[in-house]
């Protein structure tokens, strides 16, 4: 039996102590210079042909025999109270086969004190009823056949509003989550500032981003008596079935939850869905499946987004560079529930700094709720703290890099204990991605004085957590004819976990990758596996898979054994043999040994280790950006973007890079384009559709190029490695900000960056020329305290 | 969406007694815009008269003496893609090619993109009930109105969405329709209303009429024409401002005849006669360029969201004079 011990596990910024096995199978982690097959190796995905063909099924695929479909009445108002219900029009068309709402079902619990069908409602697409009929045509129909009588509240839709005494309340404890600020504290901060030669202040404001999953929210649920089955689209299958169970007080095995194919999730897969306990209700009373696939304007207004902020800096420093002292108060927009991450942690993590203060005031206002969003808190947090860094290299006379370095940090400050990092490699991404961008000699690049497109240089850093952790297990099962199965219940959000899993089995049994099948999502067949969030899902799952293999692969060897008449542990495999260490002659071919075992059925268990004791597991990168902007009509064009990562051991480069151009190209639309905007008279948003809320197109991405650090973390798992999930958007729209102000010579502190506000900017300035090359290089020499940028 | 009739007209006559006799009829192309209406609710038409069933409105037919005449089910492709039209008219394959995706441009037509509604997040919701939906006030106003018009507008602020219309109009581009009566012919320039004139249309169609050929005249020899248009993102995307120049020099290098005319800006396509006749008879240079685009905003009245417009506009203008005048 494996023995218990406690490890500590990181989640998205939050720590948590937890209770794990200790894997009894030791799987040594394989050194930076092993000779490995499929480890390390640009393998294309192994779902590739099934997704790109069509014959992959997403939840939305999934037909099932007598099935409705379903639609949710949303409020049109932003704060309200409904007072009735009426129903009774919906029902009778033709075709309807359950309308719900909170007048005919049993409240059940959602959102701090409220339920699944309030009787309050608290923004623009807040739900009020729901309707299965046979068809959605026949469903959207009824939901205007739905009377709701109203009374209106007062309601606030700017959170700047919303924090005055005088705000309409949107909970009894006021409009605050928790009803007081996250503050975060270390060392004395009146001595850092006294310390300084420099004190900067400044407010960075940032916009409310869409989560945007190409694959809307929606789920296919069916009943079996009192069994329920869920296809849902989601980053957590173990988790919608736990709070499924809960809802309907069901046991866990009545419960199966699956999750195949995915068409993205970032942060607002997490939990179970109201759309999911919707449409099982409704299926319970009609007695019938129902499919509840949202609309994108639904997508884009009810399953959260990622907070906007605005951030009052200040920071002290002293000439040569050192920081003493990081002040951040915050605003973050949390909409009317809770969901929201705060956006300080960047300011008391990424550089050295002894006197740090953060403040964020996490806002409730009636909007769509806010969601872990790719990177949730550090992605505004970073923009401001980056963003200030490049105004105090400017006033020291520093380079952006140079100010960077000197303030790195080899410890986790956060911790209590200063624990040193498992791996931080970021000097090597910050002299590499230099080198690979063309840092040092960029003056070069730009246009000259006359031209009306200016060329700008930005760079920012990242730090992030992302090592994994435990619970995660897996199971290996070796068939008789040699193929093989591996059962875990995690979920690919279109990451290439499928494909990252084969690869590690077919490390482990030395076999190729196409013998291996991957099972994964689905709570009924698979062991439990993490939530798909906080770049853990490969740190985490890896190794369990890893020693499920192991495990696997020892029981195979006692049927190779008695056929070669050795002990097994003597026996090594590679290339689909298995062979004695040093006498490759003596080998079976594993597809004998597995015949050789015939139905004695060979299965393997494998689980997370605990992590690491002494280390703090983080990520780290920097960014490189190159841009121009058309000083005529304001628009900023990203040119070029050096991404550099350093996440440990990389599994595989391909499916790496994809998650750092998808990253990368995620943050170009928060730096340059994407809002959510809300009508301040109505509360209704008014640009939730993919072709008014911009995200980017083809048209809009540069040449990115991913860096990536091999090395293995020693430390952090029998993997080692980290992950990637969410760091390429960290840093990412910090440094095309921070371009963008090298190529105006004035800084946007807003985003997005639109043509209006480069224009502005432009307009604001004393002289529209750009200073010339020269006064460029002077800058370097220039040092002054205090004075405006 | 609602349930609606689908009906393959096999005449334009027939269409055009359809669209009289159904107040419910809605005309549909390539149904890029009028899907788009039915999916968000902002229209729930009863009846629809596919114009594709009518295949002798897709053509282009270019000769010297005549010009280019254009059938309104052309798509915005065919046109972009056109040789003549790339080499004689080149604003108008600008302008088609600078038109959302390719998707949409292959389904796009030109006649859709003529008479397509206008894109203001108040119109376009289906909850909101603005002036030209028939309300009492333009939300925009007292909103968001980052997108809305500088020039020309009142009681509503739209503007017009339509690439294709600058550039035709800077062509001096005619449009026929038909209808009830005996088919007419106008200047598209006059194709157009203003709110003043009627807050809940955009242009002249009278009930039964359809829009089905464009004819514009061969420029004369030597004119340059550009169509320049500024988005927020590179492909998808309406105009945050745009601008059609047709130039003509003369031989010793004076302004000898201009149009511009301005997209993105106003409720209907923008021409300014103030900045043609800043340029009328002078060089085109850098100098009378900046003159013509500021006189081209002269009279603009931002909203509050939507200033950046005004200098926007002004410098489209001013660049795309000078693209004309440098161009050989």
């Amino acid at each position: 039996m494996p023995k218990k011990i406690k490890t500590t596990v990181e989640f998205e910024g939050r720590t948590s102590e937890v209770l794990v096995d200790v894997p009894d199978i030791e799987t040594p982690l394989w050194p930076n210079n092993a000779e490995l097959d499929f480890v390390g190796h640009p393998v294309s995905r192994v779902d590739g042909e099934v997704r790109v063909t069509g014959a992959a099924k997403y939840t939305s695929d999934i037909i099932l025999p007598n099935m409705l479909y379903a639609r949710i009445l949303r409020s049109p108002r932003p704060h309200a109270r409904i007072m009735s219900i009426d129903t009774s029009r919906a029902e009778k068309l033709p075709g309807v086969k359950a309308v719900i709402s909170a007048f005919n079902t049993q409240p059940i619990r959602w959102h701090q004190t409220s339920s699944l069908f309030d009787k309050t409602v608290r923004y623009v697409g807040d739900e009020v009823a729901a309707v299965a009929a046979v068809d959605e045509e026949t469903a959207s129909d009824a939901l205007e056949l739905i009377d709701v009588s109203y009374e209106s509240l007062p309601f606030v839709t700017e959170m700047e509003e919303a924090v005055k005494s005088s705000a309409p309340k949107l909970w009894p404890g006021g409009n605050l989550v928790g009803g007081k600020p996250y503050v975060y504290e270390r060392g004395d901060l009146e001595k850092g500032f006294a310390a300084a030669d420099l004190v900067v202040e400044e407010t960075f404001r940032t916009q409310t981003e869409l989560h945007t999953c190409l694959e809307a929210h929606g789920s296919v649920v069916m009943w079996e008596g009192d069994k329920l089955t869920v296809w849902d689209s989601t980053q957590g299958v173990f988790a919608v079935r736990d709070a499924l169970a809960a809802i309907f007080n069901l046991p866990a095995n009545h419960v199966r939850v699956i999750k195949q194919y995915m068409g993205g999730g970032f942060g607002s897969k997490l939990e179970v869905g109201k759309y999911t306990a919707i449409a099982a209700l409704l299926a319970r009373r009609a007695n019938r499946p129902v499919k509840l696939i949202l609309m994108r304007e639904e997508e884009q207004i009810s399953t959260g987004n990622r907070p906007a902020t605005i951030q009052h800096v200040k920071m002290g420093v002293k000439k040569e560079g050192t920081l003493t002292a990081i002040q951040l108060k915050a605003y973050d927009g949390n909409g009317a529930y809770p969901g929201g991450t705060p956006c300080g942690m960047p300011y008391s993590e990424m550089y050295l700094c002894p006197n740090v203060r953060t403040e964020d005031y996490m806002v409730f206002f009636n909007a769509g709720r806010s969601r872990a969003t790719r990177a949730p808190g550090f992605v505004p947090g970073t923009f401001g703290l980056e963003s200030m860094m490049d105004i105090i290299a400017q006033k020291l006379g520093m380079d952006p890099l140079e100010l960077r370095k000197k303030n790195y940090v080899t410890v986790d400050q956060a911790d209590s204990d200063r624990l040193p990092y498992s791996q931080k490699l970021l000097d090597k991404v910050y002299e590499e991605g230099a080198k690979q961008f063309g840092w040092g000699d960029r003056e070069r690049r730009r246009h000259p004085d006359s031209s009306t497109k200016r060329i700008g240089f930005g760079m920012a850093s990242q730090i992030w957590g992302g090592g994994g952790g435990p619970p995660s297990y897996a199971i290996v099962k070796i068939n008789r004819d040699g193929s093989v199965d591996v059962f875990s219940g995690t979920q690919d959000l279109g990451t290439g976990t499928r494909t990252i899993i084969a690869q590690i089995v077919a490390e482990e049994l030395g076999i190729p990758m196409t013998e291996v099948a991957v099972h994964i999502g689905d709570t009924e067949n698979c062991p439990f596996s993490f939530l798909s969030g906080g770049s853990m899902t490969v740190a985490s799952v890896g190794p369990a898979v890893r020693t499920a293999a192991a495990d696997a692969r020892l029981q195979l060897y006692e049927y190779a054994a008695l056929s070669l008449k050795v002990k097994p542990e003597v026996l090594v495999s590679r290339g689909g043999k298995i062979f004695v260490k040093g006498a490759p002659q003596k080998s079976i071919e594993y597809k004998a040994a597995a015949k050789a075992a015939g139905n004695s059925m060979i299965i393997g268990r494998g689980l997370r280790g605990p992590n690491p004791e002494g280390y703090s597991l983080n990520t780290f990168g920097a960014h490189f950006a190159e841009v121009e902007v058309d000083t005529e009509t304001g628009k900023v064009t990203v040119i070029r973007h050096v991404a550099g990562h350093n996440s440990g051991r990389v599994i595989n480069p391909k499916t790496m890079a994809n998650q750092i151009q998808g990253g990368v190209i995620q943050s170009i639309g928060y730096a340059l384009t994407e809002e959510r905007v809300l009508d301040s008279a109505t509360g209704v948003p008014l640009n939730a559709n993919m072709e008014a809320y911009k995200p980017v197109t083809s048209l809009d991405m540069p040449v990115i190029e991913p860096l990536m650090l091999t090395e293995v973390d020693e430390h952090a798992n029998t993997l080692g490695n980290r992950g990637i999930g969410e760091p390429p958007r960290i840093a990412a729209g910090a440094a095309i900000a921070n371009a963008v102000a090298d190529a105006l010579g004035v800084r946007i502190k807003e985003l997005p960056i639109t043509p209006d506000k480069v224009l502005a900017a432009l307009k604001s300035t004393p002289t529209t020329k750009p200073p010339t090359k020269e006064r460029r290089l002077e800058r370097g020499t220039v040092t002054k305290k205090g004075g405006s940028q | 969406m609602k349930n609606f009739q689908h009906v393959n007209p096999e005449t334009l006559d027939q269409a055009s007694a359809l669209l009289t006799s159904d107040a419910g009829a809605f005309l549909i192309a390539g149904g890029i815009d009028l899907l788009g209406e039915m999916k968000s609710g902002t229209i729930r038409p009863g009846t629809l008269i596919n114009l594709k069933a009518l295949r002798n409105l897709s053509y282009i037919k270019f000769n010297d003496q005549d010009g280019l005449r254009i059938g309104a089910l052309t798509t915005l492709a065919e046109i972009a893609a056109h040789p003549e039209i790339r080499k004689n008219f080149g604003a108008l394959a600008q302008a088609a090619h600078s038109v959302a995706t390719p998707q949409i441009r292959n389904m796009g037509t030109l006649g859709g993109n003529l008479c397509q509604r206008p894109r203001c997040w108040y119109y376009r919701h289906a909850s909101l009930v603005c002036l030209r939906k028939g309300g009492k006030e333009c939300l925009a106003v007292a909103g968001e109105n980052k997108y809305n018009a500088i020039l020309g507008g009142g009681p509503d602020f739209i503007v017009h969405p339509s690439d294709c219309a600058p550039a035709l109009i800077a062509l001096g581009a005619e449009v026929t329709v038909y209808g009830p009566h005996a088919p007419r012919t106008m200047e598209l320039e006059n194709f157009f209303l203003f709110p003043k004139e009627n807050v809940r249309r955009e242009n002249r169609l009278q009930p039964g009429e359809l829009l089905t050929e464009v004819h514009v005249p061969t420029p004369s020899a030597g004119a340059r024409t550009v169509y320049l248009k500024v988005k927020e993102r590179g492909s998808w995307d309406f105009a945050l401002a745009s601008v059609a120049v047709c130039l003509l020099m003369s031989v010793t290098g004076e302004c000898k005849d201009v149009r511009i005319v301005l997209g993105g800006v106003a409720p209907a396509p923008w021409r300014s006669p103030e900045a043609e006749k800043v340029c009328l008879g002078k060089k085109i240079d850098e100098r009378t360029a900046i003159m013509a685009g500021k006189s081209a905003v002269a009279d603009a009245v931002p909203l509050g969201k939507n200033d950046y417009k005004v200098e926007l506009a002004a410098n489209l203008v001013k660049r795309a004079l000078l693209m004309c005048a440098t161009t050989a």
